[in-house]
């Protein structure tokens, strides 16, 4: 199932992404090769040396909106330009991308070879005598493929984002997988399981009442439940190392393995901070309003899927992936 | 009574760690056992569980971020909004119960966005905020635990996490329907 669900996630990425981008071409969503006008504002003439103009463009928010044929702005546009004179006497436009640059110029440029700059080629450059300012009409670089570029970053960045959050993990995993040894070695696991042996008998059959993964099991969702997921993560971990002591079949998950995740994936917490915290920041009037719903959303999420694993692994085609072959 | 409650709750998470650290190191000190050696042994294996989770990751995650740079999430949200808000559910929370599976911080984000848009106290904002308490980042999960121990064949388990997200966003949208 992973197997096509993973294929299926890369695949439609791909072919959504390729059929965006002709969508757009065929639309001519960016406008590619059509000329735009405005007025620049100059506050830099140029010099001997330099050829070069500065200032501020202006276009009114209708008329960007109408040449984009959509509402791709709220306010008027002023953007900070640069107008170059080529060797060749062709003169060519560059403008930075700020803050108070439209969005829809921002994601232009993200799509642009500089990423933090849009560039074009100057139509016409018209100083208006004696008033300080210039009408322009010019030509952006034609945008293409957004979508298309957008997926081989975004491969690029998660492989590297993956690593990342891996090896943020190996200090925290060190120090619970340290005190979780000394807590075994003392006995401590022993109690514990020995008290929840009545509840983890049922949810986990396969494994024996007293078997170090029962303990690790709990204090995982005990963590997991207090939100105190640096804790809850490296004892999941060393709970699934046991578990997988007792699997006949390594490299294949056992029914206690897929009961234990989807506990996890559950995600039952009594309080669910990150939720509280940005609600909290958004100005509500009472963030822990959610306390209630999000147990009874979670609680559903837990026993729906503890269920359905149990269910489950009595499939044929699940339990003969489980059978191991005596060659 | 919530109130009270919350404050219990975080006292109890404020503790819990460093409460856990003084029973179990202490627990071992009085069963005689040489706290600082097994400890550092036990911890020894935190650097290579970090690394075996690594290509497992990095499988999920491209596969994740190819398909939400694509614009993918978009298409199906407009397939699918025809059937959400036969149950009740604002089509604005539906990339929220989309995303909740395959992305923490997408999610967040989400949620932080249609907080700000449609404000924390609307049916729009409890709901989204119970959507993201109402489940983990299941093929997060997935993958570092079965990475963690090496597993390819996750046999039902995929079929089971997306079961219990189905079942987590149902709930949410019926609770907040049901109080709100």
């Amino acid at each position: 199932m992973l197997n096509y669900i993973w294929i299926g996630l890369i695949v439609v990425g791909i072919f959504v992404a390729v059929g965006n981008d002709i969508n757009d071409e065929v639309r001519a969503t960016y406008r590619n090769g059509s000329v735009l006008e405005g007025t620049v504002e100059i506050t830099r003439r140029p010099t001997a040396l330099r050829e070069t103009w500065e200032g501020e463009l202006f276009i009114p928010a209708s008329s960007f909106n109408a040449f984009y044929g959509s509402q791709r702005t709220a306010g008027d546009v002023r953007q900070r330009i640069t107008v170059n004179t080529g060797a060749d006497g062709l003169r060519s436009v560059l403008m930075p991308v700020g803050d108070s640059t439209p969005a829809w110029w921002r994601a232009m440029a993200k799509a642009s070879a500089s990423r933090e700059h849009l560039t074009g080629t100057v139509v016409a450059f018209q100083p208006v005598e004696g008033s300080g300012s210039a009408a322009i009409r010019f030509v952006l670089e034609p945008v293409r493929f957004v979508k298309t570029r957008a997926v081989t970053q975004a491969a690029l960045d998660y492989a590297g984002i993956a690593v990342t959050i891996a090896l943020g993990l190996i200090g925290i995993m060190a120090l619970w997988l340290g005190v979780m040894k000394v807590a075994d070695e003392a006995g401590l696991l022993h109690v514990l399981t020995r008290a929840l042996a009545p509840v983890t008998r049922r949810i986990f059959p396969d494994v024996p009442p007293d078997h170090p993964a029962v303990g690790a099991m709990i204090m995982n969702i005990a963590a997991n439940m207090l939100g105190l997921s640096n804790a809850a993560t490296p004892m999941g971990l060393k709970a699934m190392e046991e578990l997988n002591k007792l699997n006949p079949k390594v490299g294949t998950a056992t029914n206690a393995m897929v009961t234990f995740l989807a506990i996890n994936t559950g995600g039952l917490i009594l309080i669910p901070a990150t939720a509280i915290a940005v609600r909290a920041a958004a100005g509500s009037a009472n963030p822990g309003i959610i306390i209630g719903t999000s147990i009874v959303g979670a609680g559903a999420a837990t026993i729906a899927g503890v269920l359905a694993s149990k269910l489950l692994q009595r499939l044929p085609r699940y339990k003969k992936a489980m059978e191991v072959s005596h060659e | 009574m919530s109130d009270f409650f919350r404050a219990a709750i975080s006292v109890i998470s404020l503790v819990a760690i460093p409460l856990v650290l003084l029973v179990f190191l202490g627990w071992g000190l009085f069963k005689k056992v040489k706290v600082y050696e097994v400890f550092v042994e036990g911890a020894k294996d935190g650097f290579n569980v970090a690394i075996r989770i690594i290509p497992y990751l990095v499988a999920m995650l491209a596969a994740i971020g190819i398909f939400r740079a694509s614009g993918a999430l978009e298409l199906l949200i407009s397939l699918l909004t025809p059937i959400t808000s036969l149950i009740g559910m604002p089509p604005e929370t539906l990339p929220m119960a989309l995303m909740r599976p395959l992305s923490g911080s997408g999610s967040l984000g989400i949620m932080t966005e249609l907080m700000n848009v449609h404000g924390p106290d609307s049916l729009i904002g409890i709901m989204a905020s119970t959507m993201y308490g109402s489940s983990e980042t299941t093929f997060y999960v997935l993958a570092v635990y079965f990475g963690a121990v090496g597993v390819k064949n996750t046999r039902h388990a995929v079929p089971t996490g997306l079961i219990a997200d189905l079942a987590g966003m149902l709930a949410a949208v019926w609770i907040v329907n049901l109080l709100f």
